[in-house]
């Protein structure tokens, strides 16, 4: 490795940065959630969190947030994912693909416009 | 880069290490592979968390799950559940003591919230061992500010504004320090770490190494900038491997990215640093010394002036300064000045970080703003003290520093608070002791430490501690005397005043300090042969023997239940209780408080065995001897058929003395009889012992109230020689609130006695009872079986509840509501009839002389109850008719006797008095002691012998040979036995006792659970 100046110090920094700030807890501006209980998992929310995933390295955004939960109780309309933007209501998304995560992520997590095709509803459960 | 969906971050501090934690991340890494989850979930090794208690520790990030007590098992169901599926694994989290529910995230758990970070900011979040992650927050950040747009002078200003003082011990003003040093002539100039942490109990400076190396680097980069250094020094001692190691493994780093070296960041400032290890003499964090070490000379001090700052490391100007001081050094010049001198008070600015150990629940690592009370860090951020058991001190600065007492939990935590006090902040070590720790044997510990850490170069410290530690042993043993504490006292000013170094000046600071605050544990060694802690096996036989206020030997008695030797160990109960049925049912068991197998597990259920052994032989018709001494001459009386005095009469009549109890009631026995609800304490069983102590040659009067019926000159001129005053504190106090003279409002005394005595009791459907005592919990426990709705209000919370600890719980089972933190401030009432109460809500404040917090009433919370009965049961004080016809008793402000508790005797040759009349409303066992000490001085007066006794240490009744254990019973902790009761169900409307006693084969199996303390003692009889 050789010496860094000032500037490559600076670089060096922003270089990763991107790793440390998923330990920090914050702040976000996206939040993807993908259900995945036994039946997430046997419908296929595998594929749906890896296209997330994939999205989200496509952005180079950091400041998303993708997490998993367990069934959301409307097994037979999974898998599902739920999307919530910093300040809005938290949408179901369900009878997901890859395909269709895809288009929810570029539509709605960075276009900020929910895709009402896929959508079931707007809000979620209480869990206090 | 790939995006990680979650990091896990593992803690990698010495204490998590030592309990496997690398070898959980081994099987994560694992699991995350079977799993296909590499790409979205990473491992990384972190820093100490600090909450070293519950290690393993691990966060998952970004949702900050905390998981403790990890074990590799664990392991794949977590991956499972968490990772994969996202359900978090609620049986690896925290769970409060005495809560429910456990709390899933860090930033909710109480040891973290009152948490500034500043030497700690990057705890737990990066790896410490990867420069990047420090580069990533921020890291150097502040060194190319520095070395770009400061000059050294402003560097050493901005230090100077933010009043940063050195963390190590001393709280010398780091900006002026480095403008000695800066101002010091010299070639060459250096600059040092201090490192060598070697106090019992402190590990932050070990921490902050290991957690984050490069703040400490950046810090020493920055101050040698400051101070024209080249060269830097880390002086580590060896016995931390992971600090030594992660710390060179930063400086490679640094030296790799130019950030150590020639020409640092392109700027032609030229600095590098080494490490070098100390071989581990706590006399090498004086900084001589250490300079001495480095030099590769004997690691002994030299007298000061000159300072290092002008001729330190081979002569040359030097700073020293202490890890965290440094660690701090890069986030003052990145956040700024002010910034930091906002934290903190007056004249300590910023934060401290406290490694805090010994007995509490949740021992580990905290950094908290200066100013932050003792109280606040030891029962807010640590839980409080383990088993509840009661806070005793703090040791604050370990062997250098002082133990502070109860007073001292509001002080807050800066360097001229605590120096006040005695203690000093030190580097930040604080071990925090209970009510069963010595403190003679606290000095007398640390002493040793400083006594082998003494280089011996000056006479002071060389000479000086060992002469102390002699007399402290001596202390501990029951050999000195009073001219002994003096002698100590001067020799500690002494040494304090004259050593040479550091090292001596504060070595007879634990010595200092406990004589301050503990005089009266020293004079309780010396004096009575007794040490209050139960801890100097010189003078205690076991300790559980040793608590009980009327010296029964539980660990005999335990030891011949293990045995099956029944009958033996209930002459054991006998020799010094004539009620052990009544008291294996109700006592309060300080022994178990005491008793050594609750330091690491659950205590003896010895009260169930006494119980035991006392059910055993009243079943089998085994009556006690009776005593086979000689008749004395001279008759003695006594007012009162209480425990006090069935104790006195009873020991007065094995003496050989004619004694009359006088009884007021027509029963006998007092609040036995009629205070203590059948439930708890059946009349048949109280009346078959009270028969054996008749049966011992007590006459029992009842129907006789002193004072009315007869008077006390009266009863001298029939002849009684002495007169024992046992009349309790039946009057209850009242809540001197608005409104309380309405009907509804009822005595719990009356009550009781009313119900107990003739099944009569006038109570409300819906009951709302006042206190947290036993007769709060009595009289709340009576009127849920007489069907109603019952609510006790207390002021305080759960822990500071006096009532028995059994009988709380009780409670609750049987669906009794508690409103803690809760007052009643006004009775509500209609037509002269209460309706209801006015309560208000309260909260914990400051901490008061006994070491619990003072509830104080939030303004805004008050709020109304329905009720139909209110009653308080807030304390009582003595009836005090009795002294009609003879008023020259002394008594208090509280309406109690005056008596010379030595020896219980009044104010009036030939009057004694105890129990309740004296101290007000306190334990059976505590009335019982008095009847014992009583007794002996009735004795003593009748034949004319002085008062004084001789003391001496306490001996085990005989020596019981231990039982031979199975192999499980050696390896595995094995579970207390619990006591078999009534369900909720068959308690409901009547008073059937509750506890129904434990088996043979329970009380066999527990009593082998004993861990046989009196065998070790120097006191047992051989």
């Amino acid at each position: 490795m050789a010496k860094l100046t000032l500037k490559d110090l600076q670089k060096k920094r922003e270089e990763v940065k991107k790793a440390i700030t998923l330990r920090e807890g914050g702040p976000y501006k996206a939040k993807v959630t993908v259900h995945m209980g036994t039946c997430g998992i046997a419908a296929g929310a595998r594929k749906v969190i890896d296209a997330v995933l994939k999205e989200v390295e496509k952005s180079d955004r950091q400041d998303i947030l993708v997490t998993t939960t367990g069934c959301a109780g409307l097994c037979s309309r999974e898998p599902m994912a739920t999307v919530e933007l910093v300040g809005k209501p938290p949408v179901k998304y369900i009878d997901l693909t890859a395909e269709k995560m895809a288009k929810i992520f570029k539509d709605h997590v960075l276009g900020g416009k929910t895709v009402t095709d896929y959508a079931l509803a707007y809000g979620s459960e209480k869990t206090s | 880069m790939s995006p990680y969906r979650l990091n896990l971050m593992i803690c990698a501090g010495t204490g998590c290490v030592s309990n496997k934690s690398f070898q959980v991340k081994e099987a994560l890494d694992k699991e995350i592979k079977k799993h296909n989850l590499e790409k979205e979930v990473l491992t990384v090794m972190t820093g100490c968390n600090g909450f070293c208690a519950a290690g393993p520790i691990m966060i998952v990030q970004p949702d900050g799950i905390f998981y403790q007590l990890l074990k590799e098992e664990d392991i794949p169901h977590l991956v499972e559940e968490h990772l994969l599926k996202g359900r978090p694994v609620k049986k690896l989290m925290y769970t409060p003591p005495a809560e429910p529910e456990p709390i899933p995230k860090m930033a909710d758990i109480s040891f973290f919230k009152k948490q500034i970070l500043i030497a700690l900011r990057n705890k737990g979040i990066i790896d410490p061992e990867k420069i990047d992650d420090y580069i990533a927050r921020e890291g150097y950040v502040p060194l190319s500010k520095v070395l770009t747009e400061m000059k050294p002078e402003d560097v050493i200003s901005e230090i100077k504004k933010s009043g940063l003082r050195g963390r190590g011990g001393g709280g010398f003003p780091t900006g002026l320090k480095w403008e000695f040093a800066r101002r010091s002539e010299g070639d060459k100039k250096f600059v040092i770490c201090n490192a060598d942490e070697g106090d019992p109990g402190a590990f932050m400076d070990r921490s902050i190494v290991e957690a984050d190396p490069n703040s400490i680097l950046e810090g020493m980069t920055i101050g040698a900038y400051a101070m024209g250094a080249d060269k830097g020094y880390v002086y580590v001692r060896s016995e931390y491997p992971l600090a030594v190691e992660r710390m060179k493994k930063a400086i490679q780093q640094s030296r790799e990215y130019g950030l150590l070296g020639k020409d640092i960041l392109g700027s032609g400032f030229d600095f590098d640093i080494e490490v070098i290890q100390g071989a581990g003499l706590f006399v090498c964090g004086e900084e001589t010394a250490l300079i001495a070490s480095i030099e590769g000379k004997i690691g002994e001090p030299k007298p000061r002036p000159p300072y290092p700052v002008e001729k330190g490391l081979w002569g040359k100007p030097t700073n020293i300064n202490n890890v965290e001081t440094w660690a701090n050094v890069p986030a003052i010049i990145n956040w700024g000045a002010d910034w930091f001198s906002k934290i903190g008070t007056k004249t300590s600015k910023g934060t401290k970080v406290f490694s805090v150990a010994g007995k509490i629940k949740d021992a580990g690592l905290i950094e908290v703003p200066m100013g932050t009370t003792l109280g606040e860090i030891i029962f807010d951020i640590a839980g409080g003290i383990h088993s509840d058991r009661k806070f005793k001190a703090v040791l604050i600065g370990g062997p250098s520093g002082g133990a502070l007492p109860v007073d001292c939990l509001n002080l807050p935590v800066d360097y001229e608070s605590l120096t006040g006090a005695g203690a000093m902040m030190g580097s930040g070590g604080m071990v925090v002791t209970d009510e069963n720790n010595c403190m003679v044997e606290m000095a007398r510990f640390f002493l040793n430490f400083t006594r082998d850490e003494s280089c011996g170069k000056c006479t002071p410290c060389r000479e000086g501690i060992p002469r102390m530690l002699e007399i402290l042993t001596r202390i501990k043993q029951g050999n000195a005397n009073m001219e002994d504490l003096t002698l100590l006292e001067d020799l500690a000013n002494s040494t304090k005043d004259t050593a040479l170094c550091g090292l001596g000046n504060t070595a007879p600071n634990p010595v200092l300090t406990t004589l301050r605050y503990f005089r009266d544990e020293y004079e309780a060694h010396i004096k009575y042969k007794r040490c209050p802690s139960a801890e100097c096996r010189e003078l205690v036989s076991s300790p559980c023997h040793y608590a009980c206020p009327i010296d029964t030997d539980a660990a005999s008695y335990v030891a011949l239940i293990a045995h099956g030797k029944f009958k033996d160990a209930l002459d054991v109960n006998r020799l010094a209780n004539p009620i052990p049925s009544v008291c294996g049912r109700v006592c309060h068991h300080p022994c178990e408080v005491k008793c050594r197998a609750g330091e690491i597990g659950e205590p003896i259920a010895i009260r169930d065995l006494k119980r035991f052994v006392a059910d055993w032989g009243r079943e089998k018709g085994y009556t006690p001897s009776l005593p086979s001494g000689p008749k004395k001459d001279g008759k003695v009386a006594i007012v009162g058929s209480g425990p006090a005095g069935l104790m006195a009469g009873w020991k007065l009549a094995q003496m050989g003395y004619g004694v009359t109890i006088f009884e007021a009631e027509s029963v006998v026995g007092g609040m036995l009889s009629w205070g203590i609800p059948d439930y708890r304490l059946p009349k048949d069983i109280l009346k078959s012992e009270i028969d054996d102590i008749r049966a011992a040659g007590v006459e029992i009067k009842i129907n006789t109230s002193v004072g009315k019926d007869i008077t006390l000159d009266e009863i001298f001129n029939q002849g009684y020689k002495a007169i024992f005053v046992a009349t309790g504190a039946p009057h209850n106090l009242k809540l001197r609130i608005p409104g309380e003279d309405v009907e509804g409002v009822i005595d719990p005394i009356e009550f009781l006695k009313n119900y107990n005595l003739n099944k009569e009791a006038k109570i409300g459907k819906k009951v709302a009872v006042v206190g947290g005592g036993n007769t709060a919990i009595d009289a709340a426990r009576t009127a849920w079986r007489l069907g109603s709705d019952v609510t006790i209000f207390y002021r305080r919370t759960r822990p500071e509840m006096p009532a028995n600890v059994e009988d709380i719980e009780a409670a609750f089972e049987e669906g009794i509501k508690i409103e803690f933190l809760t007052l009643p401030v006004e009775v509500l009432s209609e037509n002269g009839k209460i309706k209801g109460v006015k309560c208000t809500r309260m909260a914990l404040s400051g901490f008061d002389s006994s070491g619990r917090r003072r509830p104080i009433p939030v303004e805004g919370t008050e709020y109304e109850v329905e009720i139909d009965t209110l009653i308080p049961a807030i304390g009582q004080q003595p009836n005090l008719s009795f002294m009609k016809g003879n008023s020259k008793l002394k008594t208090t402000s509280w309406n109690t006797l005056e008596v010379d508790p030595e020896t219980m005797a009044t104010n009036v040759p030939g009057i004694f008095a105890g129990g309740d009349v004296v101290h007000g409303p306190a334990t059976v066992l505590q009335a019982m002691e008095a009847g014992n000490i009583a007794a002996d001085s009735i004795n003593r007066y009748i034949r004319g012998e002085p008062f004084e006794k001789e003391y001496k240490p306490l001996e085990s009744v005989m020596k019981v040979p231990p039982v031979e254990l199975t192999e499980e019973e050696i390896t595995k902790e094995m579970d207390r036995s619990e006591m078999p009761s009534l369900s909720i169900k068959e308690r409901n409307g009547n008073f059937k006792e509750v506890e129904l006693g434990i088996t043979k084969e329970q009380a066999m199996k527990e009593a082998r659970r004993c861990l046989r303390c009196d065998l070790e003692s120097k006191g047992v009889k051989q």
